[in-house]
């Protein structure tokens, strides 16, 4: 307990020693000449303020200075006028002198619970209200702190270091992600990608304590501010910050592959990009800060767009020595579970490439969609065409886009190597949105005039509706994943199917289910009618060759 | 014990009959005549079925049914529209909110109960 006084009256004096003396008390007695005066006088920390009334009853300033300390304010009053003053001037608590030790004993033991309590009340206060502000200042999804709390850390850092590197983390992805995996996917991406740079510098910097992370504004991208690399990187600086920014760099890869797929992290691209900033009084910190984060941003762009180009001249080499190769998906009659044919399906040879939905991607930024449709229709054509029994069909992708290349339009099955043209599928997948549907029709009537059919992708998929199903006239209905998986359970489901196999029959088409996984869910279609089966639930998508 | 279903349906005659004719087949039915009140009826009741109205004031079926369907604590839980019309872009719109069936207005009682007792077993043999 620590008790600061300011008593004039002798007898108040020495009883106060000695109560505070019992007390086991800290006391400390302040001058009244010029008036009280706590602020030179290791009053902090003090419990309560004990003042004698001054003549004025002027009590604003010690109340003020009792509230900055957090003290209760007990006055010694010399007379009722005294006391009314008091509580008017709401000090905590007051009595008339004069008074004994006993009443002064139990007056201090009040004033102190009083403003033990008061403290405990103020900072539970303190803690709900930092906490929330603690909240506000920190990345819902990541839990990073934003700009304006890391700036505070980068001024000291700054100040103490003199220099401070700032790493930019780019996120991109295509977005096809979110199509075909949905946005929780994305936001699980998002996720391992800020745990991954968190375990890096954890593991890089075990004893750093100077780490700090930023998410920055938007979600694809954050700043990590830190010292700059040492070891024996430090006579060349540069080089030190390069190894740092790729080890960053494949190690977000890695962790993307092990956390999710193989797959899914070639859809993704992460960028890094770093920056040195030097303390230099003349300018702003924050503005030094600033500055370091546009110019390692600009860095990450740049690693962003020499990525893109690499990928670009990646795929120029994979069309030059046509490296890749053909998956075939075997679709079954539901009925009989014989094989009625296979879907070709594209892996690119070279490491980036690997997923069709990149290397169209790719190729579509490059304006070479035509080169690389032309080579997989080559290659999907001559993989299996030895291998096709009678009957089997070939299903071939095709995108609207196609229809535009010239060399397409002029597609005839003796260009393909085949005999009988209607044993060739063109599956015509709306990645690009059919413009000019009568002009469509009309190429449409040129290609079944030389003997090729049509199926019609990922019908139901609330793309395509009955209407655009009608307006192409597909000889197959490739009916969406969504409407297969557990449809054994969903009746509105089963419905739509029932009402797909229903409008094929009428118009002489097939109705293909895709996606098949589950017992149930065959058994399930095949009820409702539906032709033709593709899934793993039967077999996988195969290398040709296999059966030679 | 019973299995609850929520109704939820702006027009009072029609939930009233609804409501009738499951609590005489032995269901415990709960009510709510527009959607965000179906919602809050949804976390006190926590039914094994939905039967949702699809036109309604304010927040309609769909967007019930997709709030629903989100929900983790409520994805076996479920939904069955009652439509006036049964087009074909109508259940691609049932499709996309995640609805597990329909039935078209105006609805037959004897159709009722059996759409009911089909979906309250698919619920069971799925979970």
């Amino acid at each position: 307990m620590k008790i600061i006084a300011c008593v004039a009256d002798p007898t108040l004096r020495a009883r106060v020693d000695g109560v505070a003396q019992r007390l086991k008390a800290e006391l400390i007695h302040v001058s009244t000449a010029s008036g009280p005066d706590f602020r030179s006088n290791g009053a902090g920390g003090a419990d309560v303020l004990l003042i004698e009334m001054p003549g004025d009853r002027n009590l604003d300033r010690i109340v003020d200075e009792a509230e900055r300390l957090g003290a209760a304010l007990l006055v010694a009053c010399h007379c009722m006028e005294d006391c009314d003053a008091s509580g008017l001037a709401e000090a905590h608590d007051w009595f008339l002198m004069p008074a004994d030790e006993q009443e002064l004993e139990a007056r201090l033991g009040s004033a102190r619970r009083r403003s033990v309590r008061e403290a405990l009340h103020r900072n539970r206060r303190d803690a709900a209200e930092l906490l929330r502000y603690e909240e506000l200042l920190h990345d819902r999804l990541t839990g990073f702190p934003t700009l304006p709390v890391m700036m505070e850390q980068a001024r000291e850092l700054l100040e103490t270091r003199g220099e401070l590197t700032i790493l930019y983390i780019q996120f991109v992805w295509y977005e096809k992600i979110e199509e075909i995996y949905g946005w929780q996917k994305l936001d699980d991406v998002l996720e391992s990608t800020a745990n991954g740079v968190s375990e890096f510098y954890r593991r890089h910097h075990p004893d750093s304590k100077s780490l700090m992370m930023v998410s920055h504004i938007g979600d694809d991208d954050f700043i990590l501010i830190t010292e700059r690399p040492q070891g024996p990187g430090l006579a060349q600086p540069e080089k030190a910050l390069k190894e740092l920014t790729q080890a960053l760099e494949s190690f977000l890869r890695d962790r993307l592959e092990t956390d999710h797929s193989e797959d899914i992290a070639s859809l993704c691209g992460i960028y890094v990009g770093a920056a040195t900033i030097f303390r230099n009084p003349k300018i702003r910190v924050e503005r030094l800060i600033y500055r370091g984060i546009r110019e390692a941003s600009q860095a990450a762009r740049g690693a962003k767009e020499w990525e893109r180009s690499r990928k670009i001249a990646d795929l120029k080499t994979l069309l030059r020595e046509g490296a890749v190769f053909m998956e075939y998906h075997p679709i079954i009659i539901t009925d009989t579970e014989e094989i009625y044919g296979y879907e070709a399906l594209a892996r690119g040879r070279r490491s980036g490439l690997r997923s069709p939905e990149v290397l169209l991607e790719v190729a579509a930024e490059a304006n070479l969609l035509w080169e690389l449709s032309r080579l997989l229709r080559k290659r999907a054509v001559e993989g299996i065409k030895d291998e096709l029994e009678q009957g089997q069909h070939l299903f071939l992708n095709v995108d609207p886009h196609d229809f535009n290349d010239p060399e397409f339009r002029d597609l005839s099955p003796e260009a393909l190597g085949i005999d009988d043209p209607d044993r060739i599928v063109l599956e015509i997948t709306e990645r690009t949105a059919i413009r000019d549907y009568p002009q469509f029709q009309e190429y449409l009537k040129v290609f079944r005039g030389r003997g090729f059919r049509f199926a019609v992708d990922d019908a139901g998929s609330g793309y395509a509706g009955l209407g655009s199903i009608a307006n192409l006239e597909p000889d197959y209905i490739k009916l969406d994943i969504s409407l297969i998986s557990s449809i054994d359970t969903n009746f509105l489901k089963q419905n739509l199917v029932e009402t797909l196999v229903g409008f094929a029959e009428n118009h002489g088409a097939m109705v293909i289910a895709e996606g098949v996984e589950r017992r149930e869910e065959f058994e399930t279609i095949k009820q409702l009618g539906v032709h033709l089966t593709q899934g793993f639930l039967f077999h996988k998508p195969q290398i040709a060759g296999l059966r030679r | 014990m019973a299995d609850s279903i929520l109704v939820v349906d702006d027009d009072p005659d029609s939930l009233d009959i609804v409501r009738t004719f499951l609590e005489s087949r032995g269901y415990d039915v709960a009510t709510a005549t527009d959607g965000k009140a179906g919602l809050a009826r949804l976390e006190e009741v926590r039914p094994a079925l939905v039967l949702l109205d699809v036109m309604m004031p304010g927040m309609d079926g769909w967007e019930v049914a997709r709030v629903i369907k989100n929900h983790p604590d409520f994805t076996d839980t479920r939904v069955v529209m009652l439509t006036a019309r049964s087009g074909f872009s109508d259940k691609q719109e049932g499709l996309r909110a995640g609805a597990d069936d329909y039935i078209v207005k105006p609805i037959r009682l004897d159709e009722l109960a059996t759409r009911v007792e089909k979906n309250l077993e698919a619920r069971t043999s799925s979970t």
